[in-house]
């Protein structure tokens, strides 16, 4: 079963690469947001999420149950999804003005701040 | 704008301010003289500097470093004089001088170390003075060009002796240069001792000019007279005839020390004499000789005979009395004229008559001619030549390079100067008495030496027993008796009187060799400075293209390399113990939602069904949280990501309405290999995680404070809201400053206007 989830979050991280490299302004987004859900999923497996109670004191009792999970991973992939969530919106917000802006979502055309065609030393790569 | 020489100002009013600046090399001088009188060599000294490195200031001053520290502040104090006169109309004089004052402490610091790193560092304060002197007339292109190649050349050298000098403190067990003289006959038969020795003399022969390294000392002579006079016929180029006479006596015995110096000085030697027969200009003619007699120096050190120490002492000293003069005379001429072409330059005499006193003076003792110290030295050399029994070719060579530089004396001294009165200004009058009175005490202690030879009897022979220590009490007194002096210097003063006479013949054949310039060392040297920069063209278009694309892909490649290169270096098994139990078929579930999700965002080609498929991928990961205990993670993740579809489907809008990116019906090869291995390396990275015992010491803290401290019984939330507040005040933060930096960017997207 572990292996199985290991293997779906490296299928997962090898989709998110692609989107990434895929040289389309949207995709890449997407791509940063499944890399980014994967990393969040790799964080949340070091706890070794061995039964199906939560980390939670019943009522009337002191302690926690002996086979709650790990806390602390869970504490930080909870901050992680939402500030992840925040700069993912703001990212594609981002990308969606410089789209509208450029006229085209081709990350490698975006060259605005690169030297011109015609300079010696660093002519712009070629389309292929 | 600085000003130009004025040359069309013979009579200088005023501007010798400078001459006090002579004071400082005086007093060096006076107090050498005194001390070398008064106290027996060697003195020693030393100041503790790094002890944890074992590098101390430490100095010793014996007879080799006595003669040169002589030539560094004699010569010295006379260059002061003749450069406060030449300069004296100069605006940037302070500048000059400031700095040739810096070269000569560097100079007497460099003779004088006895630590290796502290020589060091003297020697590339020398190289990097040089730089600036050369290129002091900083608004000439060819000054810039020339001051760069020495400083390439000289300190590209710097780093070999650098790296020769770190060998050999390693073998020696210490950095102090005369222990390593003391240590050399035990690592003689050290495998790294030749590869120091190489070094080291790599170092010597840029610093003196030895071929290959000869091209950047004719194009010195772009710097002004006094420098040329100064750092680059007396002085810095003696540097490095000065460390091959130091570890002379240490490695004397090593064949490959012996025979290198011998093949290099010769070859030396014989290019610079000839290549002077292709050069019109009086200074760089002189430089080639310079390089000639340089060579000589080296091919001398490398005899092995007690004469030969005796030898390089006596030239060394004869050549810095007549070639400094005989720069100061192409200085006084081209102040005078305005040009230093000896083609439009003849009966000078009749001008400029003490100048043309020096220049017969000082050519006499170029030629080696009687009634000069050069004669003497001369002498020397065909005792210890004789000796050594050198093999003929290089005796031969010998020959050819006396009698060129006899031809060039009689340039020099004698076709200048003689002759229908011809130069291209109108009125040319004698210089100044700044400028005359230095070469001219120069010429007359050179006749002094040998007239009286008591005088520098003892300072040679102390310089010559340090170079060979095996030297007894030899008499230096130039023979005068015809025979000798036939055999010595007939041949080729016979032969340099031809040379002279048809110098003009010779010239032009050797000039329109034009093959000398296109594949010599100096046409290597620029086509590697060429080649350097077409390099870093070439790597910063492949390396700093600009494409985002691909900077990702040359960072992804980096990342995976390194991370396999780690892990091979480490553990190179793969971890399959999996220690915790199945959660049944919630997971299998789960796991098909992500897998089916990812696989279908990178196959769908509508942006919306890739954004819905990548949904797919947050949704299974709520699944995955729900089923392992983390409720509020769920809730969380399905919350987030349908916010998060929402707010990307609101957008998609924006990027359809774009210009329609080229289309990709296939992914590249690189991509999908780079895929992969990204996502190879991470399953090897949980496998290996998989196998580490977890520590609990945290989880088990916050369980147990939970209740007591926090007042929560939901122990994720007490960690965020109470143990962990501020982070979690920090995030809200992040969230906050996100949408006001979308804020304007959506006002840009809303309505039509283009932003």
């Amino acid at each position: 079963m572990e292996l199985m989830l290991a293997i779906t979050i490296s299928i997962t991280v090898a989709a998110g690469v692609l989107l990434v490299l895929s040289g389309e302004l949207f995709r890449l987004v997407i791509g940063l947001a499944m890399l980014g859900s994967t990393v969040n999923l790799v964080v949340f497996m070091t706890a070794r999420p061995a039964s199906l109670t939560p980390p939670v004191i019943a009522p009337g009792v002191a302690t926690l149950p002996a086979d709650a999970v790990n806390a602390l991973p869970q504490a930080l992939v909870l901050t992680a999804i939402v500030i992840g969530f925040a700069l993912l919106c703001f990212s594609l917000v981002l990308a969606a003005w410089l789209a509208r802006r450029q006229r085209h979502a081709d990350v490698d055309r975006l060259r605005t701040t690169e030297p011109a065609a015609s300079d010696a030393v660093k002519p712009p790569i070629l389309e292929d | 704008m600085p000003a130009p020489l004025h040359l069309d100002h013979p009579e200088h009013h005023g501007g010798h301010a400078c001459l006090w600046v002579a004071l400082l090399p005086l007093a060096l001088f006076s107090a050498l003289a005194w001390g070398v009188l008064h106290h027996e060599l060697p003195w020693q000294g030393e100041v503790a500097w790094v002890p944890s490195l074992g590098v101390s200031l430490a100095f010793r001053i014996d007879g080799l470093s006595a003669q040169m520290l002589a030539l560094i502040t004699g010569i010295g104090t006379l260059v002061f004089v003749y450069a406060s006169g030449y300069l004296a109309h100069e605006a940037r004089r302070g500048r000059l001088l400031g700095v040739l004052l810096l070269f000569m402490l560097a100079m007497i610091g460099a003779v004088t170390a006895d630590n290796l790193i502290v020589l060091f560092l003297f020697w590339e304060l020398t190289s990097l003075s040089s730089f600036l002197l050369v290129g002091f007339k900083h608004d000439d292109a060819h000054a810039r060009a020339s001051a760069r190649q020495a400083l390439l050349v000289t300190m590209g050298g710097g780093l070999a002796l650098l790296g020769g000098f770190v060998l050999l403190a390693r073998m020696a067990g210490t950095w102090s240069l005369s222990g390593v003289q003391a240590a050399a006959p035990a690592i003689m038969h050290d495998p790294l001792l030749p590869l120091a020795v190489v070094l080291v003399m790599i170092g010597a022969f840029t610093k003196s000019a030895q071929f290959p390294f000869h091209f950047w000392l004719p194009n010195a002579m772009s710097a002004p007279t006094p420098v040329s006079a100064y750092l680059h016929s007396a002085t810095m180029v003696k540097l490095g005839i000065y460390l091959l006479a130091r570890f002379d006596a240490s490695f004397n015995d090593l064949p490959l020390w012996e025979s290198t110096l011998i093949t290099v000085g010769t070859i030396t030697a014989v290019w610079g004499a000839v290549l002077a027969l292709r050069e019109r200009d009086l200074k760089r003619i002189l430089a080639r000789t310079t390089v000639s007699a340089l060579g000589t120096l080296t091919l001398l050190i490398g005899l092995s005979t007690p004469g030969a120490g005796l030898a390089v002492a006596a030239f060394l000293f004869a050549h810095a009395l007549y070639k400094a003069p005989l720069f100061m005379v192409a200085g006084n001429i081209d102040h005078a004229t305005g040009t230093r072409s000896i083609d439009h330059l003849m009966g000078l005499r009749h001008a400029m008559p003490w100048t043309a006193a020096v220049a017969i003076l000082a050519g006499l003792s170029m030629a080696g001619l009687p009634l000069s110290f050069g004669f003497v030295a001369k002498d020397v050399m065909a005792v210890a030549k004789a000796e050594a029994e050198l093999f003929a070719l290089a005796s031969y060579a010998l020959v050819l390079v006396n009698a060129i530089a006899v031809a060039v004396a009689g340039v020099a001294a004698i076709r200048v100067f003689w002759g229908p009165p011809e130069w291209p200004r109108g009125k040319v009058h004698e210089a100044h008495w700044t400028m005359l009175a230095p070469p001219l005490l120069i010429v007359l202690l050179g006749l002094e030496f040998e007239l009286i030879p008591n005088v520098a009897n003892p300072l040679l022979l102390a310089a010559a027993q340090s170079i060979s220590p095996a030297l007894g009490q030899v008499d230096l007194q130039a023979t005068h008796d015809l025979a000798t002096l036939l055999s010595t210097s007939g041949i080729a003063v016979g032969i340099g009187l031809l040379l002279f006479v048809f110098w003009d013949h010779l010239h032009e054949v050797l000039h329109r060799q034009h093959w000398l310039d296109r594949y010599g060392p100096a046409a290597l040297y620029e086509a590697l400075l060429h080649g350097l920069a077409r390099l870093a063209a070439w790597h910063t278009r492949a390396i700093q293209h600009g494409g985002l694309t691909g900077y990702l892909r040359l960072m992804l490649a980096a990342l995976l390399a390194m991370g396999s290169f780690g892990w091979l270096l480490t553990v190179p098994a793969l971890q399959l113990e999996w220690q915790w139990a199945p959660q049944g078929w919630a997971w299998l579930a789960a796991c098909v939602l992500i897998a089916t999700g990812a696989l279908a965002a990178v196959s769908l080609r509508d942006r919306l069904a890739v954004l819905m498929a990548s949904g797919l991928i947050g949704y299974g990961s709520a699944v995955l949280f729900l089923f392992a205990g983390a409720p509020d993670l769920a809730f969380t993740q399905f919350m987030v990501e349908t916010a998060l579809v929402v707010v990307a489907a609101s957008l998609l809008p924006q990027f359809v309405g774009a210009a329609p990116s080229p289309a990709r019906r296939r992914w590249r090869a690189t991509d999908l290999a780079l895929a992969v291995a990204a996502g190879l390396g991470c399953f090897v990275l949980l496998t290996q995680l998989a196998g580490l015992t977890p520590d609990t010491q945290l989880a088990d803290w916050f369980a147990a404070n939970s209740l007591p401290e926090g007042r929560g019984r939901n122990v994720v939330n007490v960690i965020i809201v109470d143990f962990r507040a501020l982070d979690t005040l920090g995030e809200i933060a992040v969230v906050a400053f996100s949408l006001l930096a979308a804020m304007p960017l959506l006002a840009g997207l809303r309505g039509d206007r283009q932003p």
